[in-house]
């Protein structure tokens, strides 16, 4: 399990995150919520050890601790990320995409049966196995993203707003996969705006707001919180 | 016809040294202008290691293999990577790699000046044979095809293998390359290290048929700037084709005009491409 205690980011001057603590277990799916610019991506990028700013705090996967690995290190620690934007390559094949997600050695031993798994849960990966990934429309990118980080193995996927761009029906495939994706054991952390859907596959929340943690609790608590409902779900009902 | 086998063979050669310098370029990201003294120590090498030992090319390729890839290992561990930590930009990166081996290519020309003042001249299967009904050097369709066959091994390598594929996907986003557990810093010193052992090894297959000397460098770096922004950069395939074009079109050059031309041929084809074609003969759209 992922356990982050304390974790304090500044691009400069500018205090980014400050004193943030959460876990997240395997076979759960925990989101987090935030505005625009409340910290999520710098959140997830700490973790993974690819932020541009100052980082303090601690980040432990499964008891070890990560904090201060190089971002390869910790990929192969078990912590695969889906960034802001899909990170994908796209000049290369779905095919070597995904084969590249199985980089790291933890991932090499049970390539064969991740793969199975993903074109399992992305069926038209298989037929798009030879395209350009670059070429692929946003929501097939996406399904690379994601399948790719899948491939790496880990015991925790973390996800930085995968629902951007999507169309309402994708939107609601993806969130299904997720819900696949965690019944297959790996935790999953899920940084969205898109807090009905998020929270309606979630098991736990966190509300982030200027850098802080306000909020936390299981997701059908959070989706009838007053609070939450005005500044996330639009004051309707969840 | 004879212009078409001579320009294929040497675009062969050619074809090498610009694969070393893409690997450099595209994937560690370092413009080495220091690039032709690598290729014209290749030819010192051969020729010391014929002249003093009788030495075969053939054979000293496989002393220098090793020699070139630990000793830019070296250079870019010592040199280089400080360079990549501080560089805050691709753009930045490129002028100071580009400032910095700028000043080691006059390292490199004073240290063979040092060792070998003049031409580097031996004779190695100089003997003529008919090719395809025209008559070429032994020792060109040699060296053409040593070439073509490790361009192709290192193709092969590129693309079959998964380490190749790393190398790939780091010229491709780097970016991207560390979140799947990649370490772009080794790969990129791997990059560096692999261009600067296929530059030196062109070098000592040129030399078997090019009279080199200390000085000559520079030439050979431009031509291959030609070849790597020609073929666009990254794109080994393009890179193949563009040194085959060049090689043809300076063979052309100075058997029908004059053979002092060559070089005012090679620019003739750079301006047209950076007008008309500046993502290169293959290049897919601005990055
Ligand atoms: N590289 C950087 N340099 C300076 N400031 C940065 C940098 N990256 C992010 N910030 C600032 O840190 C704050 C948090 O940014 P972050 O990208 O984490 O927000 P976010 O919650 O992901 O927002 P969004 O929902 O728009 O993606 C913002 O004020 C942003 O301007
Ligand atoms: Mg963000």
């Amino acid at each position: 399990m992922l356990e982050a205690r304390d974790i304090a980011v500044s691009y400069g001057l500018h205090e980014a995150l400050n004193g943030v603590s959460l876990t997240v277990d395997r076979g759960e799916i925990v989101v987090m919520l935030g505005a625009n610019g409340a910290g999520k991506s710098t959140l997830l990028k700490a973790l993974t050890g690819i932020c541009e700013g100052s980082v303090s705090g601690d980040c432990f996967l499964c008891g070890q601790t990560v904090t201060g690995l190089k971002p390869d290190l910790i990929v192969e620690a078990g912590l695969a990320l889906v960034p802001e934007g899909r990170g994908i390559f796209p000049d290369l094949s779905v095919a070597e995409n995904l084969t590249l997600g199985a980089y790291p050695a933890r991932a090499r031993a049970v390539e064969k049966e991740t793969l199975a798994r993903v074109l399992e849960l992305f069926p038209k990966l298989q037929d798009r196995r030879s395209q350009i990934a670059g070429t692929m429309s946003g929501g097939e990118q996406q399904m690379v993203a994601i399948g790719r980080a899948m491939m790496s193995n880990p015991d925790i996927l973390l996800l930085d707003e995968p629902s951007l761009g999507l169309s309402p029906i994708l939107c609601g495939e993806l969130f299904r996969a997720l819900h696949k994706i965690k019944e297959t054991g790996m935790g999953v952390l899920l940084v969205e705006q898109n807090a009905r859907q998020s929270l309606a596959i979630a098991d736990r929340g966190y509300i982030l707001e200027n850098g802080r943690i306000t909020g936390a609790g299981k997701a059908d608590a959070l989706a009838n919180d007053p609070a939450v409902q005005r500044a996330y779900l639009g004051g309707a009902q969840a | 016809m004879d212009i078409v086998i001579s320009g294929l063979l040497l675009g062969g050669a050619y074809a090498l040294v610009a694969m070393g310098l893409n690997l450099q370029y595209g994937v560690a990201r370092i413009m080495n202008l220091a690039n032709g003294e690598v290729l014209v120590l290749g030819g010192l090498a051969a020729f010391w290691a014929f002249v003093s030992f009788g030495l075969s090319p053939l054979l000293t390729l496989f002393l220098i293999a090793p020699l070139a890839f630990a000793g830019s290992w070296a250079i870019y561990a010592l040199f280089l990577r400080p360079l990549v930590k501080r560089a805050k930009s691709r753009g930045q990166l490129e002028v100071d790699t580009i400032l910095a081996t700028f000043g080691m290519s006059f390292f490199f020309v004073g240290l063979m000046v040092s060792l070998q003042a003049e031409y580097f001249t031996y004779s190695f299967l100089a003997w003529p044979i008919s090719l395809l009904g025209s008559t070429v050097a032994a020792n060109r369709l040699v060296a053409a095809l040593v070439a073509a066959a490790i361009a192709a091994a290192l193709y092969l390598w590129l693309n079959r293998s998964r380490s190749g594929l790393a190398v790939r996907a780091v010229a491709v986003s780097p970016g991207s390359a560390r979140l799947v557990g990649i370490d772009v810093g080794k790969v990129s010193a791997l990059a560096f290290s692999l261009g600067g052992m296929v530059t030196a090894l062109g070098g000592c297959l040129i030399s078997t048929f090019v009279t080199l000397d200390a000085s000559a460098g520079v030439l050979f770096t431009m031509k291959a700037l030609i070849i790597v922004i020609m073929g666009g950069v990254g794109d080994i395939r393009g890179a193949i084709i563009a040194a085959l074009i060049l090689g043809l079109v300076e063979t052309a050059v100075a058997t029908i005009v004059d053979p002092g031309l060559t070089l005012v041929a090679a620019y003739a084809i750079f301006l047209a491409v950076l007008l008309f074609r500046p993502q290169g003969l293959f290049g897919r759209r601005s990055a």
